[in-house]
């Protein structure tokens, strides 16, 4: 299959070709959403959710989306007096070669006159956005994340299993795949400490799985319950075990802290950058994954989670009965499994040819109802 | 319906029943060239487990290819395995504030 992407200008290769319109601070957002409401076509949404002092990791976090592969340009709508500058946004943003411009509501002169710049200037954007070169991509140019939410006892059976089996059929191809959420890797340290590519690595794994073993119990908030037990799980290790799944089997390269591309091709474990400005919800998994140069996501979710996130996300549900009642949300119906007639192996292949659809334009049905939360 | 238990990985010790299962049930669990048959000697429910041999206590149980607690006493082919017998030796603990102390 022919996967032909957009080349930026910065060398990466999109699977996708939005404009993001970004806003700066909270009091900011109402006009960027006008903006976005006014062009809904080819553009998406994200920005700053929280207050006016400038903090690291929520300026990290839009920069490094801004610079995502799927955007052929950005618009950043500031108001003007907060502490996370359009301007620096856009700077930043720009040193990846797009095009990127910035607008502030108190130099404009109000929200009228904000948006009728703002709308010139996303008229603009979307027809260099139009224009953007195409480039043939291969599966090993890909980046793929894993998010699992919503999860039941079909997460650890199935969904999850299989997207493990569709990591190791990418990774072979030369691809690059990630998940997060180490708060459910409690116990599985030395497991994927075994698979680290070096020392170094298995010792920066180690630290990420036993802080969050350390939080996890120092708080009293993990993911255990008498619920788990009924649902036939023994152990904290097993439902970790069951998370792990999703991992798949190959060599494991690192633990991304921050919000960068991975450094190199295959398996790694991101964890999330602290202080990012928002709690860790899935469409705020996903968007790190983005953060981070992920092309699109899996979202294995038995429960039937409908959210989504800024990049196409491909959901697998396992369950049949959620799956009968939340279908028009699904995009891989894994319940073949439960119901014992398929493998893990074919599902995972099943899924892995539906990843380079995707990569190579078929829409997810996030995108089709626009959940690109962010 | 195909299998009724699904087997992980080929070096587990106990397969997981994909349905509600009853004493007595036969049940093959299979994953690559690795075929077992099972009578189940209990009603063993959907997501819960079954010993696919027979484990002695203090053994290390595994599923996913990963130990997942030791067998608290001895466990027979085709016996449901769960918290009454068998236990985290790391975080066993945990299931103590539900009463499940062995």
């Amino acid at each position: 299959m022919d996967i032909v992407g957009y080349l930026r200008p910065d060398g990466q290769i999109g699977i996708r070709n939005h404009v993001a319109i970004i806003y700066s601070v909270h009091c900011s957002m109402v006009v960027a959403q006008k903006l976005r409401d006014l062009f809904p076509v080819g553009t998406q949404l994200f920005g700053v959710p929280s207050g006016c002092g400038l903090r690291q990791g929520p300026f990290n976090k839009v920069t490094a989306l801004g610079k995502h592969s799927s955007y052929a340009g950005a618009l950043v709508v500031g108001l003007g007096c907060e502490g996370t500058d359009a301007y620096m946004v856009a700077e930043e943003i720009s040193k990846s070669g797009k095009p990127v411009e910035a607008i502030k509501i108190q130099d404009e002169g109000g929200d009228l006159k904000a948006i009728e710049k703002g709308s010139r200037i996303l008229v603009r954007l979307l027809q260099h956005a139009s224009l953007a070169e195409r480039a043939k991509m291969t599966p090993g140019d890909l980046i793929v994340g894993q998010e699992c939410g919503g999860s039941d006892a079909t997460s650890g059976l199935a969904s999850n299993p299989i997207t493990g089996a569709a990591a190791d059929l990418l990774i072979d191809a030369g691809g690059t795949y990630m998940h997060s959420e180490t708060s459910e890797l409690l116990g599985c340290a030395d497991a994927l400490a075994a698979r680290a590519v070096s020392d170094e690595v298995a010792r920066d794994i180690r630290e990420a799985i036993e802080e969050a073993e350390r939080q996890s119990f120092e708080s009293g908030r993990f993911s255990w319950g008498y619920g788990n037990i009924l649902g036939g799980l023994t152990s904290i290790e097993e439902k970790s075990y069951g998370c792990l799944s999703k991992s798949g089997t190959k060599p494991l390269q690192g633990v991304l802290r921050t919000f960068e591309r991975p450094p190199r091709k295959g398996y790694w474990v991101q964890v999330g950058e602290p202080d990012s400005g928002s709690f860790h919800g899935d469409p705020e998994g996903i968007n790190q994954f983005a953060a981070c140069g992920a092309h699109l996501s899996y979202f294995t979710t038995g429960c039937g989670s409908t959210a989504g996130g800024l990049i196409p996300v491909i959901k697998v549900i396992a369950n049949t009965h959620r799956m009968q009642l939340i279908e028009d949300n699904a995009d891989l119906d894994a319940t073949p499994i439960i119901r014992g007639e398929k493998t893990i192996q074919e599902m995972g292949e099943e899924l892995y040819h539906l990843t380079l659809q995707v990569a190579a334009g078929m829409l997810t049905k996030s995108e089709i109802y626009q959940h690109y939360e962010a | 319906m195909g299998n009724k238990v699904i087997l992980l990985n080929v070096r587990d010790d106990v397969a997981t029943a994909l349905i509600d299962l009853q004493a007595n049930d036969a049940v093959t669990a299979s994953l690559d060239d690795r075929i077992v048959d099972v009578v189940l000697t209990q009603d063993i429910a959907f997501g819960h487990k079954v010993a696919l041999r027979n484990i002695a206590k203090g053994e290390e149980i595994l599923k996913y290819g990963m130990p997942i607690g030791r067998a608290l006493c001895d466990i027979g082919v085709g016996e449901w395995v769960h918290v009454h017998n068998c236990r985290s030796h790391r975080w066993g603990f945990q299931n103590d504030i539900y009463g499940l102390q062995a």
